[in-house]
Formats: structure tokens, C-alpha cells, sequence
């Protein structure tokens, strides 16, 4: 159904700004390199590939007239958030211009800003990317040769901006949100679940998100700990048996 | 990540001609922006010499783009913090957490979304990696959205009352609407309609006779009097007359360091304790102990705004004192009287004349003044027109005292010129003479009236008693003036010639033949005022701060 897909596409554009708005974060500083550019490319131009996609669904569904009132309601909610991540999106390709104009990589000596960050923005990309890994080819100028696309890219995004403005009569305060104060401490992942009941930050049993990610690396060590403990013990039984046996 | 002495780097690679200091404040403002953050201590956006780390911001986060701080960026932010820290925010950041939940409403469910999003994509990076994120973040919401430590004080901030403050709007509307020249006719003309500029020469600022609108605006409150420079002239001699000529002395010497160039600033602000404030002073000043404590650990490192406890209270000093008004004689004197205008520079050297001629004579006036000391019978005898050689009118006019407080103008606003004419004409008997609200309609009727009604008050002789009840200043002793003391009432006709006009302060509600002196012991006062009149003198005033500069040693 069409609300349905609509809102898988949604989920994708939100993930796609928010790690593209971590890549630029990172841009100037120390993590800063060839492959963050890469990174930032590819990543914004699968922003924009969700972008006209998300459009072009939103504004089929709002134009039809026969849809119920619930159902325009509906769909203005998923307009505004659709608009809100088109918003970031495009603060965040300008600042990752200016900033890109302002720390170039192929000097002679690269001035990076010495923020502390040691590690590469590979896992977010790929996140964005929803690859398991991020296979690099670009070739050495991509910091010019990128930003001038991205300039390019800007403009685009900005006209079809102002286009939805114009086509689209959704007034967005009009919106009721459908989350609570504190929804975000729940775990329901994506648009479609729309969170039940109203819930208050103080009563709330934050569903482990971030302590399901600690189990499960512990999980893990714990494997590896039992694994080990297993090999000593088969190692001592046969040392025994040799023994034994001379 | 870089732990490093930032103010020894700043000094390292500045320009020369940073002193420490310098390179400190210079640190806390680069922190203060957003350049650097602390890494303990978050909270606090300055720059610490000791060991304490910093470390450098991402260029995103820097306010160098002015990039404009939205927030639905701290809205996000917050929820992101939320999960983090599993529900617990600060107070502030709940705060605005409820607030901006509550004006972004619409937004929620994206804020949500994407702050669950932005939460898991920074958990792809490594530990330490997403420590310093973290860390980057929340400097830059510390900077550009500080934590209201007190948020209860900043909501229960004063605020007036829409009726009072609407009622004070009016009330200035209708006490000057009369003297606003777009609003109600000037006399005799507008000069830019008619091109008579007889207006413009009539309310020059060293103008011999003002106007009569000029004096009625002068009740309007003691700061029209003083900004304009007639008033201030009239007002100059009615306290050289009170022998508190000083305090005016010393209010303009405030003003002129508070609007005068740096470089001056400090010979000024010398000059002025040298000349009011320090003991022995030749113009002695009499501020209250804490104020003088105030003002004398603040210039130390004079500043403009150093004397402004003291300007304040000499202003209010001299408020109290300051109600008078004209007669109507020198309105007459004004028909009668016309100079033709001086071009402004002229007039701007006439000034600056005056004003030396006055800084130089001003010891020398007082002591001269002295010998004509009769005991003032009242607070507040004007006499200025003495000096002024076209005043015809008896010199001990007595003038009128108005009502402190202007009598509600929406009230004489309403009167009709009518009723305004007749009360000047019936006004004779009256020792108060309303000043307000007299439309001047038809001038040379209206004056030829309160010619009349002159002539009527001056047969009648004056009974200033009354009048002058109303100015004495009330409560003036109460303002902490421990070096006061007043003496006891029979040696006042041996007195004055003994003592300087310096000592004359502001006379409070004791029976006139009082006077009033400082505690310090007269023989003292007397050597001291002795030596420093006789210019440098063997006692040399020093300054609090020279003295102290030695021993502070380099700042």
C-alpha cells in the first residue's frame, strides 16, 4: 500500500541525512581524508536519489482528492517530516561546501583541525549506504572535483525546495505529532509504529538500546573467554594422558 | 587530542606585545566562542592557566560561517542526550526540552526520528571516537544554548504593569505635546515654514532671557533643566548662591568623562578626585561614605563609568534642590530683548571661555562670596537675577515654586486656553502660579496679562516662607552622611567668614540659621584649605592609585 511504502522510503531518507550530517561533522578534522570525501559523496547522492523518490510518491498521494480525511492527515504528518529532513539536508550540503572550500586535501600541507578523532567515518557511511563495506575508487582531486558537483547539487535541491512550497499546500503546524515527549527513550524503530499511550519521561523504562548493543559485545567476549577456557582444558587432559602414558 | 598550556601557545605564536593577561582573555574569548572547549568543566568558558585540558572544536561546529542555531537542532540534540543518559536530564536542558516540545510540536515526530537515526549512526564509530563526539557536541550547546543556572530569578524578572507604563506614556504625551513643534504651533514661527528665524535666536543656548515655554519645560524634571545649558546656567548660579556650587562642578565633570575621549579618561578622572573627592579637596564634595568608598576603590583603574555612584547621588542630591521657575518678568524682559544670532563657532568659543574662566576663578569665587555671607534665611532665596544686568525686576523676586510633581497634565492638558488666561489673571493672590499647560495663545495679550498680574504681585510684597517650604529637600541627612554634624544655631553670623564655601553642603530640613560642616577638625580643614588654595600648596593631593601602583607591580 502506498502509506506503507511511503514510510519505509521516509525511514530511509531520515537515516540517510542523519549519517550524512555525522560525515560532515567530521569533515576539517582530524578524521578527515580522501575517503570521508568519497564517503560524503556518495552518501548525499543517495540522499537525493530518496529525496526525488519521497517527493514524487508524497505529492502523488496529496494530490488525490478522494483520499479520506484521516488518510490527508496522515499524509501531511509524513510531508512535514519528509520536508523537515530536506531542510537539514540541505544546511547540511552547505556547510559541507564551505567547509570542503576551506580545508582542501591536496596541499602540500594538509591543515586539519586537531579534534581528538583518531578513527574513520567508514561504519557510519556504509550505515548510510546499507553496504557492509565501503569500496573506495575515487581518484586523488575529489575534494575540488566533488565540490563543484556539490555546488551544482545545491542548487537543485534548493529549487525543488521551493517547488514543493509552492505545489504542495500543507501547512506544517497544522500537523499533530503523533509521538510523545520522551517517545524517543522507546525503542519503536520507524515511522510506521506509532508509539501508544502517552508516557512521561521520569516513569519511563528506557528500552535498552544502548545496553543491548553493551550485552551483545559482551556476549561476544564472554564467547571467547569460554572458548579459551575450553581449549586449556582439553590441552591439560591430553598433556595428562601423555604423561600417563610415558 | 591536545592537552595543551593554551595561553603559553597564544603568547608563542601572537603578534608581539601580548602580555599574559591579554593572551589569557584572548583564550577565554576563543573559548568563549566556541573555538575551544574545556574538557572538565564544560560548563565554564574560560580559559584556566593551569593544567586543565582543551581541545579543538570541529569546523562545523564553529560560529565562524554564522551559520544561524536552529532549534530543532538542539530539540534533536536533547532527545539524543535523552536516550543517552536514559531519561535524566539536567534541569535546564529539561527545561527546554518541555518547552521546545511544546512549541515544536509539529516537528515532534521528525525530532524523534531523527534523533534516534543521528543516535544510532554515532554508535558506529568506535568508543573513544564517539566520546569526543559527544563532547563536541555538548560544547557547542553549551556555547550557543548556556545553561540558565537561575531560570527562576530570569522568569520572575520585574516586569511593570501595562496600565502604569501606558499611564506614563501619556503623561508624557500631554506634558510635552505643547512644546513639540510638529504637534502644536512654536513661537512666533516655525522657522523652517516662514523663514523668520527669530525662533532659532530666541532659544539660543547662552541666550540672555528664555523663553517662557523653555522655563516650563524646565519643571518637567530636573534633567530638562540641566540639559539645557540656559537652565543649567541659571542653576549653576543658584548654587553658587547656596555655596553647592561644587556638586554641579562635579556632576559636569562626570559627564564630560563619561563622553570624553579614552585618552583623556584617566588625567580626567584625576583631575576630578584631585579637585571633589580627595580629603582636603579645594571643591569638596559631600557623598556618603559608601558611595566615596565606591568610587575611590574604583579609580584605581578609572574607567568611564567609575563616578557614576557618585554622579547619581549629587544628581539626586541636587534634583531635590532644583525646583524653581521664572517669572513672568523675564518674559517681558524676553519681548524686549533680542540679540541677533553668532554663528556656532563663535558661540561654541564663547562657551569654552566661560567654562575656563570658570574652572580657574571657581576656588577664588566661593572665598569672595563668603564675605557677603549673611546667614540664608531661606533654603532656596533665588537671586539670580543680580548678575543678569537687564533685570529690572527686583532682585528678590521671590519665584515660584512649582508642585513637585507636575499636576497630572492629562488634566491641564484638558483645561481650555480660556480657563489658563483667566488663571493667570487671577492668579495674583496665589503664591504658586501653575506653569503648565499656558497655551500661548494670542502672546502679547497673555503677556500683557501677567504684566498685570506682576505688578499686582509685586505690590503685594513677597511671602516666600511657603514657596520655599516646599523645596527643602527632605531626607537628605538619612542618605548616610556620617561626616555631617550639624552645629549648633549661634554662631552662624561668626561663622561664614571663618569658614569656606566648601563646607557649605546642601542644607536639609534644619532651621536655617544652621549650617552644616564636616566632622574633620577645623584647624586641620583650615590649613588644608589655606595650603591648597594657594595653588600646587605644600599638601599635595594624592590619588589612591598612585600611591598603590608601586606596590601592585606589574599588572
Amino acid at each position: 500500500m502506498g502509506k506503507e511504502e511511503c514510510k519505509t522510503m521516509l525511514d530511509a531518507l531520515n537515516k540517510v541525512t542523519a549519517c550524512y550530517r555525522h560525515l560532515v561533522i567530521a569533515l576539517g578534522s582530524t578524521s578527515d581524508s580522501q575517503n570521508l570525501r568519497e564517503e560524503l559523496k556518495r552518501t548525499r547522492k543517495k540522499a537525493q536519489e530518496l529525496a526525488v523518490a519521497n517527493r514524487t510518491k508524497l505529492t502523488s498521494l496529496l494530490k488525490d482528492k478522494t483520499i479520506s480525511k484521516e488518510d490527508r492527515a496522515e499524509y501531511e504528518r509524513l510531508w512535514v517530516l519528509f520536508s523537515s529532513s530536506m531542510e537539514i539536508l540541505e544546511v547540511d550540503m552547505k556547510r559541507s561546501l564551505e567547509i570542503g572550500q576551506d580545508f582542501p586535501l591536496k596541499v602540500p600541507t594538509r591543515h586539519l583541525i586537531q579534534t581528538g578523532m583518531t578513527g574513520s567515518t567508514t561504519t557510519v557511511a556504509a550505515r548510510a549506504m546499507s553496504v557492509q563495506n565501503m569500496k573506495y575508487e575515487a581518484d586523488s582531486n575529489i575534494d575540488t572535483a566533488d565540490l563543484r558537483d556539490l555546488q551544482s547539487e545545491i542548487c537543485q535541491v534548493s529549487t525543488m525546495m521551493e517547488e514543493m512550497e509552492m505545489k504542495v499546500q500543507v501547512a506544517p503546524w497544522a500537523v499533530e505529532a503523533k509521538q510523545e515527549a520522551g517517545a524517543e527513550l522507546k525503542s519503536s524503530m520507524s515511522v510506521g509504529n506509532s508509539s501508544v499511550g502517552v508516557i512521561s519521561i521520569c516513569e519511563e523504562e528506557p528500552k535498552e538500546e544502548d545496553g543491548g548493543g553493551g550485552s551483545g559485545a559482551g556476549f561476544a567476549s564472554t564467547c571467547a573467554v569460554f572458548v579459551f577456557v575450553v581449549i586449556v582444558a582439553v590441552a591439560v587432559v591430553l598433556g595428562y594422558l601423555v604423561i600417563n602414558m610415558s | 587530542s591536545s592537552g595543551e598550556d593554551i595561553v603559553a601557545w597564544i603568547l608563542l605564536n601572537s603578534c608581539s606585545g601580548f602580555l599574559s593577561s591579554e593572551a589569557r582573555s584572548f583564550g577565554s574569548m576563543l573559548v568563549a566562542l566556541g573555538y575551544i572547549y574545556p574538557l572538565q568543566d564544560h560548563k565554564r568558558l574560560v580559559i584556566k592557566p593551569d593544567a586543565s585540558l582543551y581541545r579543538f572544536q570541529t569546523p562545523y561546529f564553529w560560529p565562524t560561517q554564522q551559520w544561524p542555531v536552529e532549534d530543532t537542532d538542539y530539540a534533536i540534540y536533547l532527545a539524543k542526550r535523552n536516550i543517552r543518559k536514559k531519561g535524566i536530564l539536567e534541569l535546564h536542558e529539561q527545561e527546554q526540552y518541555n518547552r521546545l516540545h511544546k512549541w515544536m510540536n509539529h516537528k515532534w515526530d521528525f525530532i524523534v526520528m531523527q534523533a534516534k537515526e543521528q543516535y544510532r549512526a554515532a554508535k558506529e564509530r568506535k568508543k573513544p571516537d564517539r566520546v569526543v563526539f559527544d563532547c563536541q557536541e555538548r560544547a557547542y550547546w553549551v556555547v550557543h544554548r548556556p545553561p540558565m543556572i537561575f531560570t527562576q530569578q530570569s522568569i520572575m524578572r520585574p516586569r511593570v504593569k501595562s496600565s502604569v507604563s501606558i499611564g506614563a506614556l501619556v503623561k508624557y504625551c500631554a506634558t510635552y505635546n505643547s512644546h513639540d513643534p510638529f504637534l502644536s504651533k512654536c513661537l512666533p514661527s516655525n522657522p523652517w515654514l516662514t523663514d523668520d528665524v527669530t525662533y532659532w535666536t530666541l532659544n539660543m543656548p547662552n541666550v540672555e532671557i528664555p523663553t517662557k515655554m523653555r522655563v516650563e519645560r524646565w519643571t518637567f524634571s530636573f534633567g530638562e533643566l540641566l540639559s539645557d545649558p540656559r537652565g543649567r546656567d541659571d542653576f549653576r548660579l543658584f548654587l553658587k548662591k547656596e555655596f553647592s556650587g561644587e556638586n554641579l562642578a562635579f556632576w559636569e565633570g562626570c559627564e564630560d568623562l563619561k563622553w570624553g575621549t579614552a585618552v583623556t579618561m584617566r588625567e580626567k578622572a584625576e583631575q576630578i578626585y584631585k579637585t571633589f573627592l580627595a580629603r582636603g579637596a579645594p571643591r569638596w564634595i559631600n557623598i556618603d561614605g559608601k558611595t566615596m568608598e565606591i568610587t575611590v576603590s574604583g579609580l584605581r583603574h578609572p574607567h568611564r563609568y567609575v563616578l557614576d555612584a557618585a554622579q547619581t547621588h549629587i544628581y539626586m542630591l541636587m534634583k531635590k534642590v532644583s525646583k524653581h521657575t521664572r517669572s513672568d518678568a523675564q518674559l517681558e524682559q524676553n519681548a524686549r530683548n533680542r540679540r541677533p544670532s553668532l554663528s556656532p563657532i563663535i558661540l561654541r568659543q564663547q562657551e569654552l571661555e566661560q567654562r575656563a574662566k570658570m574652572a580657574a576663578s571657581a576656588p577664588v569665587d566661593i572665598t569672595q562670596l563668603c564675605r557677603f555671607t549673611t546667614p540664608v534665611s531661606h533654603l532656596a532665596v533665588y537671586s539670580g537675577f543680580t548678575d543678569s544686568p537687564s533685570a529690572n525686576a527686583s532682585p528678590s523676586l521671590p519665584f515660584v515654586a512649582p508642585t513637585p510633581v507636575c499636576p497630572s497634565p492629562i488634566s491641564v492638558a484638558l483645561d481650555s486656553n480660556s480657563a489658563s488666561e483667566r488663571r493667570a489673571e487671577a492668579g495674583e493672590g496665589e503664591a504658586e502660579r501653575n506653569p503648565e499647560a499656558r497655551a500661548p495663545a494670542g502672546g502679547n495679550v497673555l503677556k500683557s496679562r501677567m504684566a498685570l498680574s506682576l505688578r499686582r504681585l509685586l505690590k503685594r510684597g513677597c511671602s516666600p516662607s511657603t514657596m520655599f517650604a516646599s523645596l527643602s529637600p527632605k531626607g537628605q541627612a538619612a542618605a548616610g552622611t556620617s561626616r555631617i554634624q550639624p552645629l549648633c544655631p549661634d554662631q552662624p553670623s561668626q561663622a561664614p567668614p571663618r569658614r569656606t564655601g566648601n563646607f557649605f553642603q546642601i542644607k536639609v530640613d534644619i532651621p536655617p540659621e544652621c549650617r552644616i560642616y564636616p566632622i574633620e577638625s577645623e584647624d586641620e580643614e583650615e590649613e588644608n584649605r589655606a595650603s591648597s588654595r594657594g595653588g600646587v600648596g605644600a599638601k599635595e593631593i594624592i590619588c589612591p592609585w598612585e600611591s598603590l601602583t608601586p606596590q601592585n607591580g606589574t599588572g
